[in-house]
């Protein structure tokens, strides 16, 4: 009977002791970081909220909300006109239909470095594809990674490019659950393309598009490899998104119990822009 | 079927016994320990720094047979001070380390992880019999400890296509020299209206470790190898750092330098994309391998300005030697050391790696006159070696470097300050930096 009790424990046991040693002990393990000052090596300092306070005064750390806030407004809205127009287009009866589905996810299974060093080159100033192409039509260059105040839209764009496939399996799938009776229906009545598709579609598709506006937002927040490859937070620190500093403070300063506390200031952000999102979701549902 | 699969506490106890084998294996792999008296070596991972280590070791090895001695590659990972810092903290560290960045020591040395090697019979007299007093003074801990030996340098200098520079009218040594060189090459190939080709190129990512090949560069040359901080003070709000910034930004500005990253396609350098870079001697092998037919290239001093008199200096890119304070037996370590570095083995590491060692006698010890006498490309760092710097001991030199890569941006890159406002503040920030210490 007692071997038996001892059975299950056993079984769950590598799930608890993934749990203890990479979630649990970790997240506890910051929190009492962030009331040191530690740098790995040397012993650790008690501060008190010494940490918290300098939070506050780190005018850099607000820079990169910023950024990352302006990252997500224009890569969020972005992503899902793409992603729903693209998966409008591969619902219809096309040509190559299996191909162009796999070609959109393509980016998706791609490492985010390759990606990255990829879009750079595109994006070159003097070199870059992009620019050629401009000059040979005529127009002028676009500063896409070196104008401060276009380089976080450009990261945007790509990030977009990159994702947008995960985006328009999510939206497939919520099209094709839509049933085609309200859309004979509105044969019958006489709309048109546009009628059935803003009328009948969108408005069956809300939760898909709700489920992709959180995912997106929580990818958004956690924008690095980007920023990281590419620009290294510049230029004048306009790709400086939040996870990208908190790893510059913990890992080249080697301020762990500041980088803690950023770490745990941005989580909370992130927290209330999802409570947000949720009361939007259950307001829409209701 | 739960009878047949799980058979009372047989079944138990067996799936009990993985567990518990799993876990002393991993146990087993995380405390494993050198129980004989060996050392532990961590060489860099290059296969001519490995092949070096091996050499110098099975040598040593074989006329120490009671003092052994073990090779290991620094492990891979992304940089080798992250390697260092987990092994560090997983007290993991080799016994001996021979490639560590000067401006990591005294990181590590205030952290008490390191031995002090003047405490070490005999290791003042040997080091000042083979560095100079200003090499010794630099890597001098704030304790007043020495913690490093240096070991390597590759020093910066001005690498330029020959035939490109000849056809200009000769080697730019002045910043004014260098700017006219600059419009000079300028040029759109492809008659689009915008500059295809620039004179020089410098990475312009801000991250701390590229100030390193732009403005610490040419400020230690300006200013005869000048430090950045001085007890616990920033003392590069100077002439010479205005200098060079304003320099820099008249390069960006009429556009003689590009901000596009270059390093990701064909070797700008090869194609003639850029006629001149700042780099070490590391390149030579890179470009006697990959040189188009006709192509060739030679170094010179990075420029100064246009009053400067006198040698000019530059960053010597240190990599040093030290002992983890886990070592068993400092004295052996500090002995194979004297071993590693002495006359011949310092020639057989400039034979195979191509990297100078620090010492004051370079130039005019015969063994390694030869050498440079053979091997013409690298003759110019030679001469060069006796005028480099290291960088500050400092333990916190990275967010100094840091701080003034961020004004360097500001001023240099976007015009946003001027130079002058642009070092003052960098300067504030780095004396705030250390006051909070």
């Amino acid at each position: 009977m007692k071997n038996n009790k001892l059975l299950p424990y056993l079984l769950v046991s590598p799930y608890l002791i993934h749990l203890m040693v990479f979630v649990a002990f970790p997240v506890l393990f910051s929190i009492f970081l962030t009331f040191n000052k530690w740098n790995i090596i040397s012993p650790m300092e008690f501060i008190g909220f010494g940490n918290f306070l300098r939070v506050f005064q780190d005018v850099l750390f607000f820079k990169a909300i910023y950024n990352t806030l302006k990252f997500l407004i224009v890569h969020i809205p972005l992503q899902i006109i793409v992603a729903l127009l693209l998966a409008e287009i591969l619902n219809q009866k096309i040509k190559f239909r299996p191909f162009f589905r796999a070609a959109f996810f393509l980016p998706v299974v791609v490492s985010g470095v390759v990606v990255s060093m990829l879009w750079q080159q595109l994006y070159g100033f003097d070199t870059g594809i992009l620019n050629r192409m401009l000059t040979t039509l005529g127009f002028g260059k676009v500063g896409w990674l070196v104008d401060p105040n276009m380089a976080m839209v450009s990261i945007a764009v790509m990030a977009t490019w990159k994702n947008v496939g995960l985006y328009v399996i999510l939206f497939l799938v919520g099209l094709q659950t839509v049933p085609p009776q309200y859309y004979e229906a509105a044969d019958l009545e006489g709309a048109n393309h546009w009628q059935k598709f803003w009328h009948i579609t969108l408005p069956m598709i809300n939760p898909t598009i709700f489920m992709v506006v959180i995912l997106s937002t929580i990818g958004g927040f956690s924008l690095f490899i980007e920023p990281y490859i590419m620009t290294g937070g510049g230029p004048l620190n306009s790709t400086l998104s939040a996870v990208l500093y908190i790893y510059k403070q913990a890992f080249t300063n080697y301020h762990m119990g500041y980088s803690a506390t950023l770490g745990f200031f941005f989580a909370f952000i992130i927290l209330f822009v999802v409570i947000i999102q949720k009361r939007f979701i259950e307001k829409g549902e209701s | 079927m739960k009878n047949v699969l799980f058979k009372g506490c047989k079944s138990e106890f067996f799936l009990g016994l993985l567990v518990l084998s799993c876990s002393l294996l991993t146990y087993c792999n995380f405390s494993r320990e050198n129980d004989d008296n060996s050392l532990l070596y961590w060489s860099a991972n290059d296969a001519q720094e490995v092949e070096f280590a091996r050499q110098v070791i099975s040598a040593w090895n074989l006329e120490h047979p009671d003092e052994q001695i073990k090779l290991q590659p620094v492990p891979e990972g992304q940089s080798s001070e992250e390697i260092i810092l987990a092994a560090v903290v997983g007290k993991t560290t080799p016994d001996i380390y021979a490639n560590m960045w000067q401006g990591d020591v005294e990181f590590f040395a205030q952290a008490k992880v390191l031995v002090p090697f003047d405490t070490l019979e005999g290791f003042l007299e040997f080091i000042y019999q083979r560095c100079d007093s200003a090499l010794i003074k630099e890597i001098t801990s704030s304790d007043g400890h020495i913690y490093q030996i240096p070991w390597k340098i590759n020093p910066i200098m001005m690498i330029y296509n020959k035939q490109v520079v000849e056809e200009i009218g000769g080697v730019p040594r002045t910043y004014s020299e260098y700017l006219e060189a600059c419009k000079k090459y300028q040029k759109d190939n492809d008659g689009d209206g915008y500059v295809d080709q620039w004179f020089g190129y410098a990475n312009v990512r801000p991250i701390w470790h590229e100030l390193r090949f732009n403005f610490y560069l040419l400020y230690l040359a300006a200013s005869d190898g000048a430090s950045l901080v001085e007890n616990n003070h920033a003392v590069f709000n100077n002439q010479h750092a205005i200098d060079v910034f304003r320099f820099f930004g008249e390069l960006y500005t009429k556009n003689y330098f590009t901000q596009d990253m270059l390093s990701s396609g064909q070797d700008p350098f090869l194609t003639g994309k850029i006629a001149t870079k700042f780099t070490g001697p590391w390149e030579i092998a890179h470009l006697e391998k990959f040189k188009p037919q006709g192509f060739d290239y030679a170094y010179a001093p990075v420029p100064v300005p246009d009053d400067h008199q006198g040698p000019v200096y530059t960053y010597g890119d240190p990599k040093n030697i030290v002992i983890f304070n886990t070592c068993k037996n400092p004295l052996l370590a500090w002995r194979f050391l004297k071993f590693l570095i002495s006359d011949e083995n310092d020639l057989l590491f400039l034979k195979l790696s191509g990297q100078i060692p620090p010492r004051k006698d370079l130039t005019i010890n015969p063994l390694f006159v030869e050498v440079f006498k053979q091997n013409e490309k690298l003759a110019p760092f030679a001469n060069q070696a006796r005028y480099i710097r290291g960088v500050d001991n400092n333990e916190v030199i990275k967010e100094v470097f840091d701080i003034i890569t961020q004004e360097y941006q500001s001023s240099v890159l976007y015009g946003v300050k001027s130079p002058e406002d642009a070092l003052r503040d960098a300067a504030k920030a780095v004396d705030v930096l250390l006051l909070n210490m």
